[in-house]
């Protein structure tokens, strides 16, 4: 059913993505003029509290939140969504924990990327250049699964081919994330917030009709599949996965980089505690609504399993179902929203490792600092290459790709949770204690996923997060304390 | 406000929010697996999905509500004192 008519939507919003942006690149022509970096990567602090939550939350939902979350609810059913209900600690946790210390400290050394303030904390070149490799590494990997799980759905949906979608939306993130740098990306990061809220609720009310009614729908699945209104669900959701959830995808991603960097860029302390609240009112909404459709979806989709191949065929499958190809057309905006935005974040996050955190660092310790319109040339070319590289290893990614994805997220959040902790909040904190968290975190983590070793069944992370604690504790033993300019710097409050 | 004690509000902000957090954990625990036994159900579902999932995101609203109401303070971003 390739309908022109399921095309356009999504179409005409990324074409009004791209003009956003377009609009933020003339409107800060003047203060990238003077300092491009700082404007480029971090918007300049300038965020007021709406966009802030927005960006925060939008880039933490991302095409599973659509396709992943709601086909596994399809088959767990309410556990599944008690469990997804952890995420509503993710954004005042991440803003409320590091928001004000980091702003703090970023606007005293002028930082603009979480990489600046580890360099300025632990002062080694080493641990500065390995977080930004595992950043750009697990954020490629990401970028591509997020790129095709939305190109998959998109062409479930649409009846456009796989690469149709995927070159639309591709090529239009990379280029409006290139152009708008860090305000495009938050400003279109609110849009696409918006455009999935709209989807999901969209979505939502379809269903409610297709399926005969709510009360219909939860008469059919208390006679036919009453399992799904209990917690454990027969034994599907045993209490080690919601334990390993609120872990993996609750508390841990606090030290997400992609977040923790969200920290730099607002504008005052009252946007902050404005976009904590808007934060936790929407990142709400959005689980509630967007993993309930994969439950009610059994009232639609009726069959076993089998009968639709994958989990990840229910979303496109109901879509499919209970609305016309236009109106389709306008909820597929929803997912393909998360995804871009998602992208847009790392991506830029992503150069910014490579061109600021790497390149232009190596320069300034040459004695050869880049001049401003070096950085800006470097910059835009640095998005721009890796968005590509990211776009053509989407059209056929190499099973390395998946791989590299399923260590992604446990991964960095091993890297970053102590090293930014201990970093911000202890004075003794040193960088022998950093590097043995940080490197042993990360090869704990991947090993332990590769070997499908886990502790009393939970996830790996437990091993990495645990692994890197102990071995920051022993690191920091051996270590030297840490310079008296760097502990006034970042705990002045300690020298009164 | 005085520099340092910028940094000491936000170490206390800090500390509160996770008390926040735990605060949702344990009433994610109470209103979800606590009630999971009831057999009352409202408009066809049961109570425990009400509490653990719907009253767990209206509870983490009202927590932080709390916590920017009064822990969290608003003062500027810069240093005053180097600015003077």
């Amino acid at each position: 059913m390739s309908n022109i008519l399921s095309l356009l939507p999504v179409f005409i919003f990324l074409v009004f993505l791209l003009a956003v942006s377009l609009k933020i690149q003339k409107d800060s022509a003047g203060e990238r003029a003077t300092n491009f970096a700082k404007d480029y990567f971090i918007g300049g602090r300038t965020l007021g509290g709406f966009v802030l939550a927005m960006t925060t939350a939008a880039t933490y939902s991302s095409v599973s939140t659509f396709v992943g979350g709601p086909g596994m609810a399809w088959i767990i059913g309410y556990g599944w969504l008690y469990m997804a209900m952890v995420q509503v600690v993710v954004i005042f946790l991440v803003l409320g924990v590091f928001g004000k210390k980091i702003a703090l400290v970023a606007h005293k050394i002028d930082a603009v990327t979480v990489i600046d303030v580890l360099r300025a904390r632990y002062h080694s070149d080493l641990l500065a250049n390995f977080a930004a490799l595992v950043t750009v590494a697990f954020f490629a990997a990401t970028m591509v699964a997020q790129f095709v799980g939305a190109a998959k759905l998109f062409e479930a949906v649409t009846g456009f081919s796989y690469f149709t979608g995927l070159t639309m939306f591709g090529v239009i993130v990379v280029l409006y994330t290139t152009v708008g740098g860090f305000k495009g990306v938050a400003v279109t990061d609110a849009f696409c917030a918006i455009a999935m809220i709209v989807g999901v609720c969209l979505l939502f009310g379809c269903m409610m009709s297709a399926g005969g009614g709510y009360t219909k729908i939860m008469a059919d699945m208390a006679a036919s599949h009453p399992d799904m209104l209990e917690p454990f669900s027969a034994g599907k959701m045993p209490m080690s996965l919601y334990i390993s959830q609120w872990l993996l995808v609750g508390i841990c991603t606090l030290s997400l980089p992609q977040s923790v960097v969200r920290g730099i860029s607002y504008k005052d302390t009252k946007s902050l505690h404005r976009a904590m609240l808007i934060g936790t009112v929407v990142i709400g909404i959005m689980t509630l609504v967007a993993t309930s459709i994969g439950i009610f979806a059994k009232g639609i989709l009726t069959q076993e399993l089998s009968a639709y191949g994958t989990i990840d065929n229910i979303t496109p499958r109901t879509i499919v179902e209970c609305m016309s190809p236009f109106w389709a057309g306008v909820c597929i905006i929803g997912p393909v929203a998360a995804t871009i935005s998602t992208v847009s974040s790392l991506l830029l996050t992503a150069s910014g490792s490579i061109v600021k955190d790497v390149y232009m660092n190596i320069r300034a310790a040459q004695g050869k600092p880049l001049a401003n319109a070096s950085i800006k040339k470097l910059s835009l070319l640095g998005t721009i290459i890796i968005g590509f590289a990211v776009y053509f290893i989407s059209i056929a990614p190499p099973s390395v790709i998946w791989k590299i994805n399923m260590f992604a997220f446990g991964g960095l959040e091993t890297a970053y949770f102590w090293v930014l902790i201990f970093g911000l909040f202890w004075n003794k904190a040193n960088k022998t204690g950093a590097l043995f968290a940080m490197f042993g975190g990360v090869i704990i983590y991947c090993v332990s996923m590769l070997l499908k070793f886990k502790l009393f069944d939970l996830h790996q992370i437990v091993l990495g997060v645990g692994g890197s604690l102990i071995l920051f504790l022993i690191g920091n033993a051996l270590g030297k304390e840490p310079d008296e300019a760097t502990q006034q710097l970042f705990f002045p409050e300690k020298f009164d | 406000m005085k520099q340092s004690d910028k940094f000491r509000q936000a170490n206390r902000e800090a500390v509160a929010t996770c008390v926040g957090t735990l605060a949702v954990i344990v009433f994610w625990c109470l209103a979800g697996f606590g009630l999971a036994n009831s057999e009352v159900m409202i408009c066809s579902t049961p109570l425990w999905v009400w509490g653990g999932c719907v009253g767990t995101w209206i509870f983490a609203c009202i927590v932080v509500f709390i916590l920017i109401k009064f822990v969290f303070k608003d003062f500027s971003l810069d240093d005053e004192e180097v600015a003077k």
